[in-house]
């Protein structure tokens, strides 16, 4: 095993690697579980470890590993396709910004202010209203939440690049925008741009436990990561494992995850 | 600077007037198309359809939403926020205090947070992928990733419920002393700088990180540049931007969305109110809320913007 | 006929072994010490706390309400009504009320209090303007009028034997007449107020003119923590002496730590109410089935940690003298309830749960319901919704959904407020008028005996007929720090009733902050 991962060498295997790895955590982990996540009986809650139940229970007496699992998939899943969602886009536009016409810049700088400046309560309220909860209104709103951040970080970067002189040089030669974008800004700026994917990511696992309490993320009884740890916080007065391991879990996966993105985006 | 780049800047900050009208009529479209209206918060479950209706007219509910946002922007714009919906009082006068402890603490923060992770991305980008730049690395990243009410929640356990250091509720009237005011706001300092040092000190670090590495750096490195003058001079002016707009959005997210720190510390600032008002569909507090997290916002990001302008290869050519 | 006889209808209490239960030993030690300040953490509040009486409708409100505020009438420990500014109240008919003022009673402001301070303080609440929360109770008085400065006449619209429990609600206290301004309370309580801050802090100090025992205590300070564990640690941590909405997770916990804990079985209760009138609730099956699904031990047991009593899917507590206790208890049946499902016809469908953090507990109880369904095949879509708005946007509208009642000071009011067909509260539009009769004639009758067969007979009607299931009644939780005396457990609600302040006392030697 150890010698597989080894031949990984690669930086962007290695991410890719890892990225693969929670993946099949996540479609594959609760089928591991014998443990149904809503399954409630009648054990006390907040046990400690035990054979029948190996990271003990949660705050209503359930297995928390099965609840574990099922909150890796939903978080990893979820956070997953909204970063994408939302950095491909903001990346995207906010090259665009500097590349397209004048007006493209004000009109898309200016959604990116108001959106940012409007509370994500508000915005989150609303979606509530008018699309109800769906999963699909879930990606809808965190990646419309962070699509304006990745936005000006990007146009940041580009408005940098835009005027070193080997984009000077590709405009003189011709070269179409979509071509100027894909082969000489973007190239340039992946260093910061994957820091702020990582970033965003980690945002978007908290994120998705604050939707989710408000009622537009995971429905009972699956679950998420975040709200794993808010429904057990009172199992931090007696050191449960409900609490903590999901707790560790964020770290590990998000800390993991943005220390591979790191390595893969030393250039040269 | 030449003219070129103030009529850049001069565009920038119309541009912010122009959001921060976009912001306040979204603010006062989304809170009026919420289900519910303010009757709902002051009649509950005992609400009849007769004191809904008259409680409506007399809050002035039952106009129109143009005629209510006349109402409000021209209020606002001779300096009068209008009253809660809720309770009466006056909106400036509930937003006032609260404000005043939400940018102390903001402010205690920023000071922190600021310049901590400012030498910390610096650093790290320059030991690149050495030890120092690991543990950074992951103890930043580590620290973000948790869950903000489970870092307070945890802290006020440790320092205040086993070890009785520190109290467990942050009440400001009780400042007289610098003392006092250490003993109050450690703990909510601590736990907002650690949750925001995480962005600056990774945009810091990799916009460092991208620049050291290009080949200027290396041309004047060659050329007999020595290493601090390296950094003042020739790094940081080139990675300015992104780092900039990394503060900028950290500093911003300070005043409005720090909510959690304000509901585990029971501080009251002006984030909990916003919630409290949003919850309530109390408008005339909402929209000064608005108002207040929106100018704070276009200030910070205006700032970053002209940086970033400024710092541009051609624009800073004088 | 006498007042006396109205107010000491002392009947032998199921309940009562409980109330004695969460009793300390230590309240008992110790003569009552005067003085100091107490701090005290509820679990709600908000920019919309108010000091009008007639809009109070969270638990601080009501606190505030204790504190500076009296009623014609109070209402024990457990339920029952005694005379506070009232000195006499009488009717022959249960129809005509006089009540009879107690003397030199003084408002803060100094002035006395008189008939017209009573009339003006009723009447208002039939205003809907003022958004009264007893609107509707209000409007049964048809007239209320001074008779002399000292007396008062009201007429209620029928006879209500239970006038007096009404009177005893803490929205119908007496405030100043022509009092329209509410910032700074002027009412007749025991304390007075200093500082009302919405959302943030109330501090209120001993009023020397009380007519009244007058409280112990110097001082009071009432802040709203509504984090739970910033609730519990700011406890622990010394920086509150008393706080109320224990979750029973932490009981163990702050026991442990020498704090004490005052358990109070109050009528509370979070139900499942099916709407009779949509699609899945117009199959009485559907909603027999639904009855038999819920599984009351495991809710008692998971949710609420045996902190809870069993409900029988009728709205009156087992501690109440007029608790059925000869009706069947209702116990988790999958076979039945599979059976009745299947006979429904909507076995197959997935059936929509509506739940929110606004009704404590409903979304526990709503996943314990969803596993219990997937057992037999039912399957059941929680959906946990945001707790602004829910009381008006989704309670009482969605097919199945949750509400949370808080107790009414007589079954009579519980009866007539979420039950009788004409009432905007009947939760699951559950309409019979042999009920409505039978309301009509308890209400009216004078005989005890006759009332309590009457009341047996409504909580059959309503157990078998409505679509308002009631797996528990909640037991309210406080914990107190060790230096604080005096507290008992109360069936009028939290704190005693939310009026610890009259009788609470300090003990300092009683090593503060351990």
């Amino acid at each position: 095993m150890i010698a597989m991962i080894g031949k990984f060498r690669s930086r962007h295997d290695r991410v890719l690697l890892l990225i693969v790895f929670w993946l099949l955590l996540a479609l594959l982990g609760p089928l591991c579980s014998s443990h149904d996540p809503g399954a409630i009986g009648s054990q006390p809650v907040f046990s400690a470890p035990s054979a029948a139940h190996l990271l003990g229970t949660d705050y209503l007496g359930r297995d928390t590993l099965g609840r574990l699992l099922n909150g890796i998939r939903h978080t990893v899943l979820l956070c997953f396709a909204s970063t994408l969602v939302s950095c491909s886009v903001g990346t995207f536009l906010g090259i665009a910004a500097v590349t397209a016409r004048p007006w493209v810049e004000a009109l898309t700088g200016r959604l990116a202010d108001g959106f940012l400046s409007i509370p994500s309560l508000l915005f989150a309220l609303l979606v509530i209203a008018v699309f109800g909860t769906s999963t699909t209104a879930l990606i809808v709103t965190m990646g419309v939440i962070y699509t304006p951040g990745a936005y000006r970080t990007s146009r940041a970067l580009a408005q940098r690049i835009a005027r070193l002189d080997f984009v000077t040089v590709a405009r003189a030669r011709g070269e179409s925008t979509p071509y100027i974008i894909l082969q000489e800004i973007l190239p340039n700026m992946t260093g910061p741009m994957i820091t702020d994917v990582g970033l965003r990511f980690i945002y978007a696992v908290l994120l998705l436990s604050n939707l989710s309490f408000l009622g537009i993320g995971v429905q009972p009884p699956e679950v998420d990561l975040g709200s794993m740890v808010r429904e057990n916080m009172l199992g931090m007065a007696y050191g449960s494992p409900a609490m903590i391991v999901p707790v560790v879990v964020i770290g590990v996966l998000t800390v993991g995850i943005n220390l591979a993105l790191d390595s893969s985006s030393g250039r040269r | 600077m030449n003219s070129q780049t103030l009529k850049l800047i001069g565009r920038r900050f119309f541009a912010a007037a122009m959001s921060l009208i976009f912001v306040i009529v979204t603010v006062f479209a989304i809170t009026n198309v919420l289900p519910g209206d303010a009757t709902d918060a002051v009649l509950g479950q005992g609400a009849t359809p007769q004191a809904v209706a008259v409680m409506r007219h007399d809050l002035g509910l039952d106009r129109s939403v143009f005629f209510r946002f006349w109402f409000w922007l021209w209020g606002v714009l001779h300096g009068d926020f209008g009253h809660s919906l809720l309770n009466g009082l006056s909106v400036a006068d509930a937003i006032g205090p609260r404000l005043h402890n939400s940018l102390l603490l903001a402010g205690a923060s920023a000071a922190v947070s600021v310049p901590v992770s400012l030498f910390l991305g610096i650093t790290s980008a320059i030991w690149k992928d050495t030890v120092y730049d690991r543990v950074v690395s992951i103890m930043t990243l580590g620290m973000v990733s948790v869950p903000e009410f489970v870092i307070a929640t945890m802290a006020v356990y440790v320092f205040a419920v086993r070890l009785h250091l520190l109290p467990a509720l942050a009440d400001v009237g009780s400042v007289h002393s610098l003392r006092q005011f250490l003993s109050v706001f450690f703990m909510p300092v601590a736990s907002l700088a650690l949750v925001t040092l995480a962005q600056m000190v990774r945009m810091t670090r990799a916009a460092m990180a991208d620049t050291l590495s290009a080949p200027y750096i290396e041309m004047a490195l060659l050329k007999g540049v020595g290493p601090i003058r390296l950094i003042l001079v020739h790094a940081i002016p080139n990675a300015i931007g992104p780092i900039v707009n990394a503060v900028a959005l950290s500093l911003s997210s300070l005043l409005g969305g720090v909510v959690v720190i304000e509901v585990v510390f029971t501080y009251p600032g002006i984030s909990g109110l916003m919630v409290d008002a949003v919850s309530s569909r109390d408008v005339p507090t909402v929209q000064a809320c608005a108002l207040v997290f929106c100018v704070t916002y276009l200030f910070l990001t205006t700032f970053a913007d002209v940086v970033t302008i400024l710092s541009l290869p051609r624009g800073r050519k004088a | 006929m006498q007042a006396a006889s109205v107010l000491h209808r002392r009947s032998v209490l199921k309940g009562a072994g409980l109330l004695v239960a969460g009793m300390t030993s230590q309240s008992v030690k110790a003569a009552p010490v005067s003085g100091g300040h107490l701090k005290v953490a509820g679990a709600v509040g908000s920019a919309s706390e108010t000091l009008d009486p007639a809009r109070q409708s969270m638990a601080t409100d009501y606190i505030r309400g204790h504190l500076f505020y009296d009623g014609l009438i109070s209402l024990d420990d457990r339920l029952n009504p005694h005379f506070a500014l009232a000195e006499a109240l009488d009717s022959n008919d249960f129809l005509t009320w006089q009540i009879r003022l107690r003397r030199n009673v003084q408002f803060h402001d100094g002035t006395a209090l008189t008939a017209d301070d009573v009339v003006f303080s009723l009447r208002r609440h039939q205003d809907p303007g003022v958004g009264s929360q007893q609107y509707a109770l209000a409007r049964t008085m048809q007239s209320v009028r001074a008779v002399s400065p000292v007396l008062v006449e009201i007429v209620l619209d029928a006879p209500n034997s239970d006038f007096p429990a009404i009177l005893g609600i803490s929205n119908f206290a007496i405030v100043k007449a022509g009092t329209t301004d509410f910032k700074v309370p002027n009412g007749t309580g025991p304390f007075r107020c200093q500082e009302f801050t919405p959302g943030i802090r109330t501090v209120a100090v001993r009023n020397s003119e009380f007519w009244g025992e007058r409280p112990y205590l110097e001082s009071v300070e009432l802040i709203a923590i509504p984090d739970e564990m910033a609730r519990h640690n700011a406890l622990m941590s010394g920086d509150v002496d008393l706080i109320a909405t224990v979750n029973p997770r932490l009981v163990q916990m702050l026991k442990q730590g020498g704090f004490g804990i005052v358990e109070s079985p109050v009528g509370t209760y979070t139900d499942l109410s099916i709407r009779l009138d949509q699609r899945y609730g117009r199959s009485p099956d559907f909603v027999e089935g639904i009855k038999f699904l819920l599984n009351r031990e495991q809710i008692r047991h998971s949710v609420f940690l045996g902190f809870s009593r069993v409900g029988n899917d009728q709205p009156i507590p087992p501690e109440s003298p007029y608790f059925n206790h000869q009706l069947p208890q209702r116990s988790y049946d999958p076979d039945k309830a599979q059976f009745l499902l299947k006979r429904s016809g909507f076995l197959g469908e997935t059936i929509p749960l509506v739940c929110s953090p606004a009704a404590l507990a409903s979304v526990d109880i709503a996943v314990v319901l969803q596993y219990a369904a997937s057992q037999i095949g039912q399957k059941m879509a929680v959906h946990r919704v945001p707790a602004d708005g829910y009381w008006t946007q989704y309670w009482m509208k969605a097919p199945l959904g949750f509400g949370n009642i808080n107790p009414r000071p007589a079954p009579s009011l519980t009866f007539e407020l979420g039950f009788a067909s004409t009432s905007p509260w009947n939760e699951s539009r559950w309409r019979n008028s042999h009920f409505d009769s039978l309301l009509r004639d308890a209400k009216s009758t004078r005989d005890n005996s006759r009332k309590r067969q009457l009341y047996w007979d409504m909580q059959e009607l309503v157990s078998s007929g409505s679509g308002v299931c009631i797996p528990n009644f909640t037991n309210s939780l406080d914990a107190y720090a060790p230096h604080v005396c005096g507290l008992r457990p109360s069936q009028a609600g939290q704190l005693m009733g939310y009026d610890f302040a009259r009788s609470v006392w300090l003990n300092e030697n009683r090593g503060k902050k351990v």
